[in-house]
C-alpha cells in the first residue's frame, strides 16, 4: 500500500491574522489525477505551496508521499511543481532551461526531455522570454516531469491559455500520465478544465475542505430530484440534502445518497460534476457568511 | 484502427461513449476481429481524457467479450457484433417516416414528438437492464 | 549547482570584464605616457638636487581630466558594483517568480542561496580588485608627485574592495528582505552611503590612536587674525603635521596644555597686540573679515608675543600607518559584510516561508 500522494492533519497557514487554509483535512490517494478547485482566494495555491516546501503550516502537519517536502532535496526529487504562469528564466534558452535541470535534479532523465523538446517544435536556441504562454506552459511541463517524479503539482497550469493551448497542454499531461503512472494534482478555479482529466476531487471555499472524493463515486451518490414543492423537508436518515430550491409549485434538491430514492413523488434526474461541486461551494460560502459574527439575518 | 471523439456536453459518461463507438464500428465493419485498438497512450493523447477512463471502456469491453488484452502487446478485437442490416434499416425508416407524418397532422410539434420519443426509447430499453 | 550559479552570472560578468579590459588598456597607454613624463620632468629635476616645485606642478598639470575621470570612478564604483550586483541577484528571482522554479528542483534552498551568492561575490570581489589595482597603478607617478595618500584614502589600494563586498552583502540582504528590485537598490545606496560616510566620521579617526606634537606659533602653517561676523578679533593658527600624514585636527594650547579659548584669544589680543585688536567694520555679508594691519612691525610683535605664551598642538596620523589602516578598515567593512550575508541567509532559509 503505498503512502497517499498528499496528507494533510488539521493544516492551516496564516498570514498575519488572516488564515489562508484552516483545518485542512485530507488524504489523497496516490494513482489519480486529482482536481483541486476552488474560488479564487480559496487557498488552492497556499496548500500546493505548502505541499511542494515553498511554505511551512502554521497549523497541523502535511506529508507528501510520506514525506515533508520543505527543503528536503530527497523529497523535493520525487515531486513536479510547476507555478502558477510557468515562471521561466526569461534571458535563459530553451536548453539552458534543460540543462539547469540536468544539474539540479539526480533523476534527470535527459533523453526524454530532449526528446519531449523536439517534438513540441522549440527552438532550443530560443529565449524563454520570447515564448509565448502556452510554450512557457510545455517547457515547464517538460522540466517538471523529466525529473521523473512520482507526483505533479499544477497550480493553474491552463489559467492563461488560449483554448488550444490548454487541449495541447492537456493532451500532453494525460500521455505523461498514461506512459510513467505519475500522480496529478491540478488546481483550477473553472471545473470545466479539470471535468476531462481528473478522477477525483478536493473542493476548497475559503480556505477549507468543502468536498472530496472520487469523481465517479460523487457523481453515483448526488442526485436531483424534482417534484411538487414540499417545504418540510425530512428526508429519510440516509439521504441528506445539499441544497434546495423552491420555486412557484416546485422543489429541486440536491440530495447525497448510496441507496435508491424510493418516494414516488420525486422525478430522478442525473447531475454533472459542476452542478454538484457548485452546490458545495455555495453552501460553504453560506455557511461561513452564517457563521460571520454580528451578521442580523433577516427571515 | 479507430479514432476516438468525446461529445462532453451529451450527458453520456465517456467511457460509455467509448463503448458505444466501438459497438458502432464493430456493427459497420470499421472493425474487424484481429484489428488492434489504439493504447490507452494514443487515445488520451489525442482526446486528453484520463487514462484510467479508456481502461475501464477496455475492460468493460472484455467483459462483453468483445476485445482481448494481450499485455505487452495491446488490446486486440476478438468478438463481433451482428451488423445492422441496410435493408431493415430502411424498412424501420419508413415506418417511423410514417407515424411522424401522422404525428404531425395531429398537431404535435418537433419538440413534444422528441419528448415522446426519448421517454419511450428510454421505457423500452430500461427494461432490458437486469 | 556552480555551472547553474554561473550559467546565471555569466553574461553579466562577461560584460563587465569587457568593459574591464577596455578600462585597462586606456589606463595602460596613458598611464605609461605619465610615466616617461614623470621620469622626464620630475625625475630628472630630483637628481640634479634643483628645487623641483615647478617641474612637479608642470607635470601634474597633465592629464587632469583623467585624473578627475579616475578619481570619480574609484569613488563611485564600489557603491554601483555593490547596488548592481547584490540587490538584483535575489529580487529578479521574486519579482519574476522564478525562485518557485529554483527552490523546487533537488537542491536544498540553503545550497541555492550560498553558492549564488559566493559565485557572485567572487566575480564581484575580483572586478573590485582589478580595478583598484588599475587605477592605483596608473596614479603611481603622481602619486610619487606629492599626493598625500590620506586624501586618496578611499579611492586607492584595497580599501575600495572592502567596500565594494560590503555593498554587495548589503545588497543581497535588503534583495532578500524588499523583493523588489529597485526599492531594494535604493535601500542599498542609501544604507551604503550612510555607513561609508558613518565610518569615515566617527570610526575611521578612533581606529589607532592618535600622535600628538607640539610647535611653535613661529613655526605656524597659517597665522594671521580675523573675526566672524563682527564678533572681536582673534588669533587664527593652524600647525602642519609631518610631511604625508594625516592631520586630524590643530589647536592654540596654553603653556600649560590647555586649549585656548576664544574668550581667553580675544583677552590676549586686546591686552597684548591693541594696535591689532579693534573692532573692523561690520561686515554686510557675515563671514571672516581679516583685520586691517597698521603695519608688518606690529604683526610680527604681536606673533612674537603670542609665541612666547601660546604654542600649537598638532593631532595626526602618520604616514607610516596608511597601511594599517588599509587593512583595518578594509577588514571592518568585509566584517560588515559577512554580517550582511549572514542576515541574508537567515531570512531566506529561515524566515521566507
Amino acid at each position: 500500500m503505498s503512502a497517499p500522494a498528499l496528507e494533510t492533519v488539521g493544516l492551516g497557514k496564516s498570514y498575519g491574522r488572516r488564515w489562508a487554509l484552516t483545518d485542512c483535512t485530507l488524504s489523497i490517494p496516490a494513482g489519480h489525477v486529482v482536481g483541486l478547485v476552488g474560488p479564487n482566494g480559496a487557498g488552492k495555491t497556499t496548500l500546493l505551496h505548502l505541499a511542494v516546501g515553498l511554505l511551512r503550516p502554521s497549523a497541523g502537519t502535511i506529508a507528501v508521499l510520506g514525506e515533508t517536502p520543505h527543503d528536503d532535496p530527497a523529497a523535493l526529487a520525487r515531486i513536479g511543481f510547476l507555478a502558477q504562469d510557468s515562471p521561466a528564466y526569461s534571458r535563459l534558452t530553451v536548453a539552458q532551461h534543460l540543462q539547469m535541470g540536468a544539474w539540479l535534479n539526480p533523476s534527470w532523465d535527459a533523453g526524454f526531455a530532449n526528446a519531449r523538446v523536439v517534438d513540441l517544435g522549440f527552438d532550443v536556441r530560443q529565449r524563454a522570454g520570447s515564448l509565448s504562454g502556452g510554450q512557457r506552459a510545455q517547457l515547464a511541463l517538460t522540466l517538471a516531469v523529466a525529473k521523473r517524479p512520482e507526483l505533479l503539482l499544477l497550480d493553474e497550469p491552463v489559467a492563461s491559455l488560449d483554448p488550444l493551448a490548454r487541449r495541447e497542454f492537456l493532451q500532453t499531461l494525460m500521455e505523461v500520465v498514461a506512459e510513467h503512472g505519475v500522480s496529478v494534482v491540478m488546481s483550477s478555479h473553472l471545473i470545466a478544465d479539470l471535468e476531462r482529466v481528473c478522477d477525483y476531487l478536493v473542493v476548497l471555499v475559503s480556505g477549507q475542505v468543502a468536498l472530496t472524493g472520487d469523481v465517479e463515486t460523487l457523481l453515483a451518490s448526488h442526485h436531483r430530484l424534482v417534484g411538487p414543492r414540499r417545504d418540510d423537508l425530512s428526508m429519510p436518515a440516509n439521504q441528506s440534502v445539499i441544497e434546495a430550491s423552491h420555486v412557484g409549485k416546485q422543489s429541486t434538491l440536491l440530495v447525497r445518497t448510496d441507496d435508491p430514492i424510493l418516494d414516488p413523488a420525486w422525478s430522478v434526474t442525473p447531475v454533472n460534476l459542476d452542478d454538484v461541486v457548485l452546490a458545495y461551494m455555495r453552501q460553504a460560502r453560506d455557511g461561513a457568511a452564517a457563521a460571520a459574527p454580528g451578521l442580523a439575518v433577516a427571515r | 484502427m479507430i479514432e476516438f471523439h468525446l461529445d462532453p456536453a451529451s450527458g453520456v459518461a465517456t467511457y460509455v461513449q467509448l463503448v458505444q463507438q466501438v459497438h458502432q464500428a464493430l456493427q459497420l465493419g470499421l472493425l474487424e476481429p484481429g484489428d488492434r485498438l489504439p493504447t490507452a497512450q494514443q487515445v488520451v493523447a489525442l482526446l486528453a481524457i484520463n487514462p484510467n477512463t479508456v481502461l475501464k471502456a477496455y475492460r468493460d469491453l472484455e467483459r462483453e467479450g468483445l476485445v482481448r488484452a494481450r499485455p505487452g502487446l495491446g488490446t486486440f478485437v476478438v468478438g463481433t457484433l451482428p451488423r445492422t442490416d441496410p435493408v431493415s434499416q430502411a424498412r424501420f425508416r419508413r415506418s417511423m417516416a410514417s407515424w411522424l407524418r401522422s404525428a404531425r397532422a395531429a398537431g404535435l410539434g418537433p419538440q413534444e414528438i422528441e419528448a415522446i420519443y426519448r421517454t419511450a426509447l428510454r421505457d423500452c430499453f430500461s427494461e432490458d437492464v437486469a | 549547482m556552480t555551472r547553474f550559479a554561473w550559467l546565471q552570472a555569466r553574461t553579466q560578468t562577461l560584460s563587465i570584464a569587457g568593459a574591464l579590459a577596455i578600462l585597462a588598456v586606456a589606463a595602460a597607454v596613458t598611464g605609461i605616457h605619465l610615466s616617461h613624463l614623470y621620469d622626464n620632468l620630475v625625475a630628472s629635476c630630483l637628481a640634479s638636487h634643483n628645487p623641483c616645485g615647478a617641474a612637479t606642478d608642470q607635470f601634474l598639470s597633465h592629464d587632469t581630466f583623467l585624473q578627475d575621470a579616475f578619481t570619480l570612478l574609484m569613488r563611485l564604483a564600489p557603491g554601483l558594483l555593490g547596488i548592481f550586483w547584490g540587490a538584483p541577484l535575489l529580487t529578479r528571482e521574486f519579482e519574476s517568480g522564478t525562485f518557485r522554479l529554483a527552490w523546487t528542483q533537488s537542491v536544498s534552498r540553503s545550497r541555492w542561496l550560498v553558492t549564488r551568492l559566493a559565485m557572485s561575490g567572487l566575480v564581484v570581489v575580483l572586478i573590485a580588485g582589478l580595478l583598484s589595482l588599475t587605477v592605483t597603478w596608473w596614479y603611481r607617478s603622481i602619486d610619487l608627485a606629492g599626493t598625500n595618500r590620506y586624501d586618496v584614502f578611499d579611492a586607492r589600494d584595497i580599501a575600495p574592495i572592502g567596500y565594494t563586498v560590503f555593498a554587495f552583502a548589503l545588497g543581497a540582504f535588503l534583495g532578500a528582505v524588499i523583493r523588489r528590485t529597485v526599492p531594494a537598490m535604493a535601500a542599498t545606496l542609501v544604507g551604503f552611503v550612510a555607513v561609508r560616510v558613518a565610518f569615515i566620521e566617527w570610526v575611521r579617526p578612533h581606529l589607532l590612536s592618535p600622535l600628538h606634537l607640539t610647535t611653535s606659533l613661529l613655526n605656524a602653517d597659517r597665522f594671521g587674525f580675523g573675526s566672524n561676523n563682527g564678533s572681536d578679533v582673534m588669533m587664527i593658527a593652524r600647525g602642519a603635521a609631518p610631511d604625508n600624514a594625516w592631520q586630524l585636527s590643530s589647536h592654540l594650547v596654553t603653556n600649560t596644555g590647555r586649549t585656548l579659548t576664544p574668550a581667553a584669544n580675544t583677552a590676549f589680543l586686546q591686552q597684548h597686540c591693541s594696535a591689532i585688536s579693534f573692532p573692523p567694520p561690520a561686515p554686510r555679508g557675515g563671514g571672516r573679515v581679516l583685520a586691517k594691519l597698521p603695519d608688518a612691525n606690529a604683526f610680527e610683535a604681536c606673533r612674537a608675543q603670542a609665541a612666547r605664551l601660546f604654542h600649537l598642538s598638532v593631532t595626526y596620523q602618520p604616514a607610516g600607518r596608511y597601511w594599517t589602516f588599509q587593512w583595518l578598515e578594509t577588514g571592518l567593512f568585509v566584517l560588515l559584510a559577512v554580517a550582511a550575508l549572514a542576515g541574508c541567509y537567515w531570512w531566506v532559509t529561515k524566515r521566507a516561508s
